[in-house]
């Protein structure tokens, strides 16, 4: 699914060049779940924002099912995005001004869903984690867990291929975090891609394989049993 | 998408109160304000706009003066229009108005006063599209000792009885006239120039001992008639301007006759002679362009404080973007939300504004109306600036949409970098429109102070005066002696000191003074043709108006030939070239065909107020004149009170019969300025308000600021800046901003009040010292909006923000 080689990132300013990623390999094969560890500032996020679409590489190759994407355009990126990828984030991200309901149907009408379908998507999936009973809340009247629910909502609510989670349970207190792992271990078993950057070792385990890297590069690469939720929690 | 997005805009009003208070408070505040002072501008430019007024036009004199001509006089001679209609066949129709200030009506045992009507020839209906409610338009003002009554009068006079072929006995100076109702026409709306509340047929003059053969017999001696000309309507006018211009009907190159649309009377005219004080064009432009200043002071603090807010949004934007939002589609939803916010606030807007439209309408003393032809003919305005905004207002959703969503996302774009222009040149504009509004302000306030306080020549403190038309005294003799015991009683009351007797005085309506061209100077070669003005008074007047005698002395009516004595004026005695005050003692004056003697020389006073210029005024002696004026004493509103009660009853008791009204002349003098003042007025409550609504902007942004850089202060505070440094900080940028603005507004307001002054002939300079005041004013306004939001930033305990962060 995703074929990533010699991945260069740089991010530059006036008087600095800064290297992000430096020669990065690395293949994530159609319904794996990977994470993605190391220290602060290794470029976890750049990677993951890279693979997302949302940022494009300084060199390198990134293909993405089959297709060349390493230097498309952000309208091109755009349009790839919608549909195929869904993004879980440390902070939720939702938008304060739009409902539970109207936070997950967004991504629907970006992609010109019909109403009524959007209706029976939203609801399904709202239902499915457990939340729509808070439908009509607005996302500070949720706790942290429900909030990251309501994200992982949004993301999940195209059916995509892949789903990138940068720190998803960063922001959650340990049962929290656990209910959301286990939310992504079950996307993951319904044969969604995942990628997935973390600091916690205890949320490595959920992955099958372990990417770390250190000042921009793949050190090492671990592949992990695969385990049950249930095991863990 | 529509729904959510005008979902989403509205949420996020309510979840921000005090921004979208001062958002929507100011923006409709000031479409408020555009409104209320566009229906007045749209009131004042209303004038004289009747079924084909645009091939009327008013004939009038200009003068030679110098090398060229200047417009002279509203009045034109009672020959005018029967020549212009024979000679110019495009001229189809003329009428002449001869207009009365005053008459007193006889209906029965009613006896009134009534201002404001003419004699008019019987072509009068074909050329004013006044409907009539009764009677016949082609001959009610046929026969002579027509009338026509507006139905005001009518029904004033004969209350529901149908008036027509009523009589009626009519005054003007003591001469009887006896009339008979031939029609009832519908008022003459209050915004025409001239407004007659009845009409006497033209050729009644011949049948009324109030007029001489002068006034009936067609001639070029006297201009005293109003002359309106109706044109077919291709006729071009300035080619029959310069047609007539050119025609020389009179045969007299000192003067020559012109004419202007009668549209344009109110706001362009301001000759000697008019019917009514006019509008004044200048006025309305100022008036203007201070509603667009207005208005785009308050959607500039629209744009600024919307456009800040929204940078703060990047984590919505960046979302929108992740879950695959394109460029053009943000960019809708900022211009939706721009226009739910725009539509709210002009329905607000124009709803405050019907709401203050009474009180608005009693203010400026006109009925004034705003229907939905009004919002279609300022829709062009608003469309621009709706549009003006929504283009300006979208730089933040372009802005945003451009940049990565990683970047809106996580790190929000700083809305305070120094990269961002647009804001700071919207907010020095604001200062500089602001500022200059506050020089205007305080340039015509001082303006009026320096009209109040300047010495016009003449003290009518106190003085009033007392008129009335006496019925029944047929000999002139009699009444002269019964005036004179009036007189000799009236200064034995308490709280009156002594009496005089005027045909005019400063102040009074301009239709009681002759104006004179040309005198002849019998120790001088040449006559000259300069313009002058006269007045018959009385011995005492002089005394009784605080005139100043710098040479001879007043009138001595017991001389033999006291009613040819005269007095001038410093400027009569300039423009005739009569050398110096002493010398002009005795100097023999010719015109009228007779001659007179100078008797004495006044210190020039200000016959028409402090915005015209002083002109040759040339007094007569006359002992029978129509105005007695009588000095009081009298301090409080009771003694006032108390002594008019008394003159009133002295008046009644040696005049039975008669009408009786005073005027009080400081009161009327006042009154040459009233537009004047009203306008310092509104434009004072203007300034007031733009700077209410630019200070609202700049609190919303100062707010805004301080919530942007509150993790700077909090650094700067935990390292040790004091509360004064932090505000310091804070406050810097916003008085750099205002001095910017001071500095630019300085040339334009300098410029624009100087056009303004121009209508006085007496005015102020504009000195430093107003400018440094509007400055110091401009910075106090600044540092009050601006600090309290900045201490308040500054008192935060910075380990609560640098936590949060």
């Amino acid at each position: 699914m995703i074929q990533i080689k010699n991945l260069k990132k740089t991010f530059r300013t006036e008087e600095v060049e800064t290297l992000a990623l430096n020669n990065v390999n690395l293949d994530i094969k159609e319904g794996e779940f990977v994470a993605i560890m190391g220290p602060s500032g290794c470029g976890k996020s750049t990677l993951l924002n890279i693979i997302g679409m949302l940022d494009n590489p300084t060199e390198g190759s990134y293909k993405f099912g089959g297709h060349e994407v390493a230097n498309l355009k952000e309208r091109q990126r755009t349009h790839l995005r919608k549909g195929n990828l869904g993004f879980v984030f440390q902070s939720f991200n939702l938008i304060d001004e739009l409902t539970i309901f109207e936070n997950v149907e967004l991504p629907l009408i970006y992609l010109n869903v019909k109403k009524e379908e959007r209706r029976e998507r939203v609801k399904e999936v709202l239902e499915r984690m457990n939340i729509s009973h808070r439908e009509k809340h607005f996302p500070q009247q949720l706790s942290g867990g429900q909030q990251q629910r309501v994200a992982i909502s949004r993301a999940v609510v195209t059916n995509p291929k892949l789903i990138l989670a940068d720190e998803p349970t960063g922001n959650l207190d340990s049962k929290n975090g656990i209910e959301v792992m286990n939310l992504l271990t079950e996307l993951n078993r319904d044969d969604t891609t995942i990628v997935m950057v973390t600091h916690s070792d205890r949320d490595s385990h959920y992955a099958h394989r372990v990417i770390n890297l250190f000042d921009g590069q793949i050190v090492t690469e671990s592949q992990n049993k695969p385990i049950t939720a249930s095991v863990l929690s | 998408m529509l729904n959510l997005y005008i979902k989403i805009a509205i949420r996020y009003l309510l979840k921000n109160p005090m921004y979208s208070l001062i958002n929507i408070g100011g923006l409709s505040t000031g479409i408020a304000i555009f409104i209320l002072i566009m229906a007045y501008v749209k009131y004042e430019k209303s004038y004289d706009k009747f079924e084909g007024s645009s091939s009327v036009y008013r004939v009038y004199l200009d003068y030679l003066e110098g090398d060229s001509f200047v417009p002279g006089d509203a009045m034109t001679y009672n020959k005018t229009g029967l020549t212009l209609k024979e000679i110019f066949p495009e001229i189809v129709e003329y009428v002449r108005l001869y207009y009365f200030e005053k008459v007193t009506f006889i209906v029965g045992d009613k006896i009134f006063e009534q201002s404001s009507g003419s004699l008019a020839d019987k072509n009068f209906f074909k050329i004013f599209s006044i409907p009539l409610v009764k009677g016949d338009r082609e001959l009610a003002l046929q026969e002579p000792n027509s009338i026509v009554l507006n139905e005001s009068l009518a029904k004033k006079l004969f209350g529901d009885v149908n008036p027509i072929k009523k009589t009626c006995e009519i005054y003007q100076n003591g001469k009887k006239i006896l009339v008979t109702v031939t029609g009832v026409m519908k008022n003459i709306p209050e915004n025409s120039h001239y407004k007659n509340s009845f009409l006497i047929s033209f050729s009644t003059q011949k049948k009324w001992e109030a007029f001489s053969k002068n006034d009936y017999e067609l001639n070029w001696n006297n201009n005293n008639c109003y002359t309106y000309i109706k044109t077919i309507p291709s006729t071009n006018e300035e080619v029959l301007r310069n047609k007539i211009i050119d025609s020389d009907i009179e045969k007299n190159k000192e003067e020559r006759h012109n004419i202007e649309s009668i549209e344009s009377i109110h706001l362009h005219s301001n000759k000697p002679y008019e019917v009514n004080e006019n509008g004044s064009a200048k006025r309305i432009k100022f008036l203007t362009t201070i509603a667009y200043i207005i208005i785009i002071i308050s959607w500039l603090n629209y744009i600024n404080l919307y456009s800040t807010k929204f940078l703060d949004r990047g984590k919505e934007v960046g979302m929108r973007k992740v879950v695959g939002a394109v460029r053009y589609q943000l960019i809708i939803q900022s211009l939706i939300e721009l226009m739910v916010l725009n539509s709210i606030s002009i329905i607000i807007g124009i709803s405050v504004a019907i709401i203050f439209l009474p009180l608005y309408t009693s203010f400026s003393g006109h009925i004034l109306y705003f229907s939905f032809n009004d919002v279609i003919n300022l829709l062009p305005t608003f469309l621009f600036l709706f549009f003006g905004v929504l283009f300006i207002g979208l730089y933040p959703a372009i802005l945003l949409s451009n940049s990565s969503p990683i970047i809106t996302l996580k790190k929000k774009i700083n809305a305070s970098s120094r990269k961002f222009n647009i804001r700071k040149i919207l907010v020095v504009f604001q200062f500089i429109i602001t500022t200059s509004l506050l020089i205007g302000a305080i340039v015509i306030h001082k303006q009026m102070q320096f009209m109040g306080k300047q010495s016009t020549g003449v003290n009518l403190n106190g003085v009033i005066a007392v008129k009335g038309e006496v019925i029944g005294v047929k000999n002139d003799s009699l009444l002269k002696r019964k005036f004179n015991v009036l007189k000799n009683e009236l200064v034995t009351l308490p709280f009156v000191s002594k009496t005089a007797a005027s045909d005019t005085y400063p102040g009074d309506h301009q239709d009681n003074l002759s104006s004179n061209r040309g005198i002849i100077i019998p120790s001088k070669k040449e006559s000259l043709k300069k313009v002058f003005y006269n007045y018959a008074v009385d011995e005492n007047y002089f005394s009784i108006t605080g005139m100043k005698f710098i040479s001879g002395k007043t009138f001595n009516p017991s001389v033999e030939n006291s009613n040819t004595e005269v007095v001038v004026n410093e400027t009569f005695l300039k423009e005739m070239e009569l050398g110096n005050a002493k010398d002009a003692i005795g100097e023999t004056l010719k015109f009228w065909n007779i001659n007179w003697t100078i008797v004495g020389v006044i210190e020039d006073y200000n016959h028409f107020g402090l915005k015209k210029s002083i002109t040759p005024m040339l007094i007569r002696y006359k002992d029978n004149s129509k105005n007695l004026l009588v000095q009081l004493e009298a301090q409080t509103e009771v003694e006032f009170a108390e002594v008019l009660e008394k003159i009133e009853k002295k008046w009644s008791a040696i005049f039975p019969v008669s009408t009786f009204n005073y005027e009080f002349l400081e009161k009327k003098y006042q009154l040459l300025y009233k537009d004047d003042k009203k306008f310092s007025d509104a434009f004072q409550i203007f300034t007031l308000l733009a700077i209410l609504i630019a200070a609202m902007g700049l609190f919303g942004l100062t707010s805004y600021t301080c919530f942007l850089r509150k993790k700077e202060i909090g650094i700067r505070k935990a390292n040790g800046a004091s509360v004064y440094q932090v505000v310091t900080i804070l406050n810097k940028d916003f008085i750099k901003w205002a001095f910017l603005g001071f500095i630019i507004s300085i040339p334009i307001s300098f410029y624009t009040m100087n056009i303004w002054l121009e209508d006085f002939a007496y005015r102020i300079s504009i000195s430093s010292g107003v400018i440094i005041l509007a400055g110091i004013l401009t910075l106090c306004i600044t540092i009050f909006t601006v600090s309290g939001q900045s201490i308040q930033a500054a008192l935060n305990n910075p380990t609560k923000v640098l936590r949060e962060d």
